[in-house]
């Protein structure tokens, strides 16, 4: 069972280079909001409030008759940006501590490791759930509250794999040539362990957007009038009643987004496995 | 009396993962023998073996198996359970593994006798266990494999395949994890095993030294066919084949 | 074995300090002073003098250390503190809340394993079959989906456009239908996904492949399975209680169920600090003590690695 058929490969492949392409699709209709959004997602219209989908307004209007569209094109712009600076934060963070700890070892490895382990000794979503809270809600909150533990992980990653290689005769004759360590580390290590751990990034975007949006739907994240998913959801759930659009449209944007990320994820990692 | 044919494979064609594992194999295994098959990893020894079990991976492209007069090339479930354990004993290449490593062995062995709507007779599997070597058997049954040495669960999962009695029983390289010594006492086990309850023995091994000890015929597999077979000592003093000759030259001289 | 014993326990108290200090904490990344956010809480007009006497009556002029003993001497017996509030002591409400969230979390557990564990079985059993392909379907949109969002659209579909269920789970076992559902179904879908590849992982072994080649029956086979799955089951339970906590609090918000994570989210809004730092401190306690029995469970499962 060691060498599967290049079928499975290439079948895993395709499903990869399938989801890269929706997420890379996301992407590109977040980066660009202002070319695909139909309506300023900012501007009330008294005129049109709670309105059904129509030409004009696509996913209908919430209670104030914003565009639910555009407020939801807006809002993927911030849970997309918010997810990926975070978990990109978390990476570099984590990272490059994990291979200064596993190269190192001693004293350092076992003060940063054991501080590593307590974190995650934790409820980690009940720590953020406080932590947002008492920070008073908004983004910046959210952020720090979801990336304490985040980091971690990449860490623990980066270091197990650090030492892995640690021996390894390559980065021994690098040493033995007399290279600096920051060049071995840069040049030798860094990407020998890269691709677990971007494997890592890829499988955290999904989990990072459901507790950004989570926390924004509890107030403790993205404010009013700002729009995110989370938040769009909480306003409108209030009057579901008579607009189900305004809920049911930012509902199918927040699952088919962490849908595409969580497969992308699942798939690199199932092509890693082989 | 007539020499009975216990195996029969006729014209056997297997793949594994879109690749071809075996070409036109035909062997037969009389009643009561001893055969073995020899040759180099990777030459589809155990690829045989395991078309024998009707392992669910392969592909049979060509040929058939016969137990018997029953032909066994393909089987469902329900008589695949049937036939091996009670028809086809089966010593796997790591037989040490085979028990639950954190379970007791008695309800271990209990299980297997029930799959086979045998009754569990402490008597019976304690002479089972005597017969390989084992004298501690009641102690044995309270332990769990993991607490036990390997060899010793190499010795329990023979006594286990005994104890179903079977006609034919097939080892795969079930040596092949012991030092040199335990290897001798196993293999003589076998031997013992073929004299005095008549079971049929098809080995696998990559021994070829070990197969002149103990077969009556010998086999020589290489890329997944047959390319020599007689009796053991035709096939060692007389090899055909260059590739034999050479098996034999490797084989470790005192 | 005792010495082993008595080194787990104490890292277990070390944790436990380490959390406390952390509580403790939260209340000095708060902005602004304690005592002036207790006041205007209570809609007191904040003079100099009144906030001196507050503050002086709050202890907030002793040295750090020395508060957070008296603190901590507190928690230890039971007084987390008056409410920022009402002035009523923070622990009978904190109690009353955690009864109903440990009826909310444990049902939605108990509800979890008990659709999981055959899901995933069936799963692991037939690979890539029809039916694992459904379940692996199902289980990753599940994974997929936020706990805000399963309450929201179950709540829409199954209250408002069928009119079946209640829409505040009023304490009736037909009000606590919904919360269960949505707190089971990312639940049920993870511990499907997890004890799916654990059984695979199982399968693979020796063992059964030894199984198998007696001819020993599948029944007996998966029993076997099962069992050695076990350890590894209860350490995936473990970790995602703290999920669970998570999640109870958006739900219990959501179905206006009277638990301690509605409690903590109105603290928040009243900046009632005492109340949210006692609701760290109990489900920090709690989630640390289960992993760490959930880790003796698993030794005691797999006595392989007793040693």
């Amino acid at each position: 069972m060691k060498t599967r058929s290049k079928k499975t490969r290439a079948k895993l492949m395709r499903r990869i280079v399938i989801a890269a392409a929706m997420a890379a699709m996301l992407l590109v209709v977040v980066t660009f909001a202002g070319v695909f959004a139909p309506n300023d997602p900012y501007a009330t219209n008294a005129a049109c409030i709670r309105q059904a989908p129509s030409v004009t307004y696509p996913c209908g209007t919430d209670n104030l008759g914003r565009c639910v569209l555009s407020r939801i094109i807006y809002g993927g712009r911030t849970t997309i940006a918010a997810t990926f600076f975070l978990v990109a934060i978390s990476f570099l963070i984590g990272t490059v501590i994990g291979i200064l700890c596993g190269y190192y070892g001693g004293m350092l490895d076992r003060i940063l490791m054991r501080s590593a382990d307590v974190m995650l000794s934790f409820p980690q979503m009940v720590v953020a759930i406080a932590v947002a809270g008492i920070l008073g809600g908004g983004l910046k909150g959210a952020m720090i509250a979801l990336g304490i533990p985040m980091w971690v992980g990449f860490a623990r990653l980066a270091r197990s794999h650090t030492f892995s290689i640690k021996h390894a005769p390559y980065i021994q004759t690098a040493i033995l040539a007399g290279k600096s360590t920051g060049y071995i580390m840069r040049k030798h290590i860094l990407p020998n362990i890269l691709a677990p751990i971007l494997t890592n990034a890829l499988t955290q975007i999904g989990i990072t957007m459901i507790g950004l949006s989570g926390l924004s739907f509890l107030g403790l994240g993205v404010v009013p009038p700002q729009a995110e998913w989370g938040s769009m959801i909480n306003e409108a759930r209030a009057y579901i009643q008579v607009a189900p659009w305004a809920v049911l449209f930012p509902a199918l944007a927040i699952v088919v987004t962490i849908i595409v990320f969580n497969y992308l994820g699942d798939a690199v990692m199932d092509y890693r496995d082989l | 009396m007539m020499e009975q044919t216990m195996l029969k494979i006729k014209g056997l064609s297997v793949s594994y993962e879109e690749r071809k594992a075996l070409q036109e194999i035909n062997l037969e295994v009389t009643s009561g023998k001893i055969v073995c098959i020899v040759g180099e990893s990777g030459a589809g020894k155990s690829t045989l073996l395991k078309a024998i079990t009707g392992y669910r991976d392969l592909t049979v492209e060509a040929g058939q198996i016969f137990l018997g007069d029953q032909e066994i090339t393909t089987r469902p479930g329900a008589k695949q359970n049937h036939l091996l354990g009670e028809a086809i004993g089966v010593i796997p290449q790591n037989p040490a593994g085979s028990f639950n490593p954190i379970r007791r062995y008695e309800p271990q062995i209990r299980e297997t006798l029930r799959s086979h709507h045998m009754v569990y007779e402490r008597e019976r599997v304690i002479k089972a266990f005597a017969s390989t070597g084992l004298h501690h058997a009641e102690e044995i049954l309270a332990q769990r494999p993991y607490e036990l040495s390997g060899g010793m669960n190499q010795r329990v999962a023979v006594a286990a395949a005994m104890l179903l009695e079977p006609k034919l029983l097939l080892c795969d390289e079930p040596t092949s994890a012991l030092d040199v010594n335990t290897q001798d006492l196993v293999m003589e086990e076998f031997v013992r095993i073929n004299r005095e309850s008549g079971t049929t023995i098809l080995m696998v091994t990559h021994n070829l030294g070990l197969a002149g000890k103990i077969a009556d015929s010998i086999a020589i597999m290489a890329r997944g066919k047959i390319i020599e077979q007689g009796e053991a000592h035709a096939v060692i003093s007389a090899p055909k084949e260059a590739y034999t000759r050479k098996l034999i030259d490797d084989v470790p001289k005192l | 074995m005792i010495k082993k014993t008595l080194g787990k326990i104490a890292g277990l108290l070390v944790l436990l300090l380490i959390l406390s200090l952390f509580v403790f904490l939260l209340l000095y990344i708060a902005p602004g002073d304690p005592a002036e956010k207790r006041l205007t809480s209570q809609g007191v007009v904040v003079t100099k003098e009144v906030l001196q006497a507050e503050q002086e009556r709050l202890g907030l002029l002793k040295p750090f250390f020395v508060r957070y003993g008296e603190w901590l001497f507190g928690v230890v017996r039971g007084d987390f503190g008056l409410s920022f509030k009402d002035d009523l002591p923070v622990a009978p409400k904190l109690l009353q809340g955690l009864k109903n969230t440990t009826i909310l979390a444990t049902t939605s557990l108990v509800f979890s394993l008990l659709v999981s564990y055959p899901l995933a079985f069936i799963s692991a059993f037939r690979k890539n079959r029809l039916a694992d392909h459904i379940i692996r379907i199902i289980s990753f949109i599940g994974n997929s989906l936020p706990n805000f969002l399963i309450s929201v659209l179950l709540m829409y579909f199954f209250c408002i456009k069928a009119n079946l269920l209640p829409v505040i789970a009023d304490g009736t076992a037909q009000g606590l239908i919904l919360p269960v559902l949505s707190l089971s179904i990312p639940t049920i879908s993870r511990f499907t996904r997890q004890i799916r590849s654990e059984m695979i992982t199982q399968l693979s072994e020796d063992y059964v492949t030894g199984m198998r080649l007696r001819g020993v029956k599948e029944r007996y086979i998966a029993l076997n399975v099962i069992r050695n799955s076990l350890g590894h089951v209860i350490t995936i339970v473990g970790l995602q209680i703290g999920m669970l906590m998570g999640g109870s609090v958006v739900i219990e918000t959501i179905f206006r169920w009277p638990g301690i994570g509605k409690l903590v989210m109105d603290s928040i809004t009243a900046r009632d600090y005492p109340v949210i730092m006692g609701f760290v401190l109990i489900m920090g306690t709690i989630y640390v003590v289960i992993n760490q029995l959930t880790d003796l469970c698993y030794h005691l499962l797999d006595p392989r690695v007793r040693t």
